[in-house]
């Protein structure tokens, strides 16, 4: 007679975490769209494109341009990454040097 | 040099002939250049595998559209009219294009920082494409206070 023994419990790895809330939002909607300064493109065609494309008032739309400038780059928008995708498609448009990234 | 006035809500561009005629001559001679793929391009990402999705996906329509701009500017400027009404959206179409025309000049003439016009060379300023900075600059210059004003 085969002899049996105790069940062995299966031993089941622990359920990855799952992220919470403030990772996901990270995740889903804190990408950033940063703009990078370049030699060429003028200052005030700059401050147009920020304007048109995020509906900024002239003085937000300058303050980041004069950042941009300045210190080499600047981030123009915090959106979800499909967005900010688009968005910095619309800059690459318009001939400014955009990227996206996670803070 | 053209004049780019605003009346009544309409944004007009005033350019002779042989200013139409020096436009297009600079969209030709530049336009091969904007056709290849400039060093300059901007990357969207950091992560190479996104940015190949990027390439592959959104680039071509930047590019197509980059060619639009030249165009329609091109097309508008081949008319024979001594004075282009624009819309907002053609003054923005025309935005776009010079601003590509001027980041091929200026890679052309090896521009990489601020400064440039104060520290070029008289051997650099003799440089047709030199002269395409500063002219496209004047226009873009007075296309955005015609938007402004």
């Amino acid at each position: 007679m085969a002899t049996t023994s105790a069940p062995t419990p299966t031993k089941v790895p622990a359920p990855a975490k799952a992220p919470g809330r403030e990772e996901r939002d990270q995740r889903e909607f804190g990408w950033n769209v940063m703009v990078w300064n370049d030699p060429i493109t003028l200052m005030s065609y700059v401050v147009l494109v920020l304007r048109r494309l995020f509906g900024y008032d002239h003085a937000t739309a300058t303050r980041l341009m004069l950042q941009v400038h300045n210190e080499g780059r600047a981030v123009v928008a915090t959106q979800p990454r499909e967005q900010a995708e688009v968005s910095v498609a619309q800059l690459h448009s318009f001939g400014l040097q955009a990227t996206l990234g996670r803070p | 040099m053209a004049q780019v006035l605003r009346r009544r809500g309409r944004i007009q561009v005033k350019v002779n002939r042989s200013e139409r005629e020096a436009l297009i001559g600079i969209i030709d001679s530049l336009s091969p250049r904007l056709a290849a793929p400039l060093a300059t391009a901007p990357r969207a990402y950091d992560d190479a595998k996104l940015q190949a999705e990027y390439d592959r996906w959104v680039r071509p329509d930047i590019e197509k559209g980059r060619e639009v701009d030249l165009t329609m500017v091109r097309d508008a400027l081949s008319g024979g009219e001594d004075t282009l009404p624009l819309t907002e959206a053609q003054t923005l179409v025309w935005l776009r294009a010079f601003n590509h025309l001027r980041v091929a000049a200026g890679e052309i003439l090896g521009i990489e920082g601020d400064g440039w016009e104060d520290t070029a060379t008289e051997a650099t300023k003799q440089k047709p494409e030199y002269g395409v900075l500063i002219a496209l600059g004047y226009l873009q210059e007075e296309l955005v206070a015609a938007l402004d004003s």
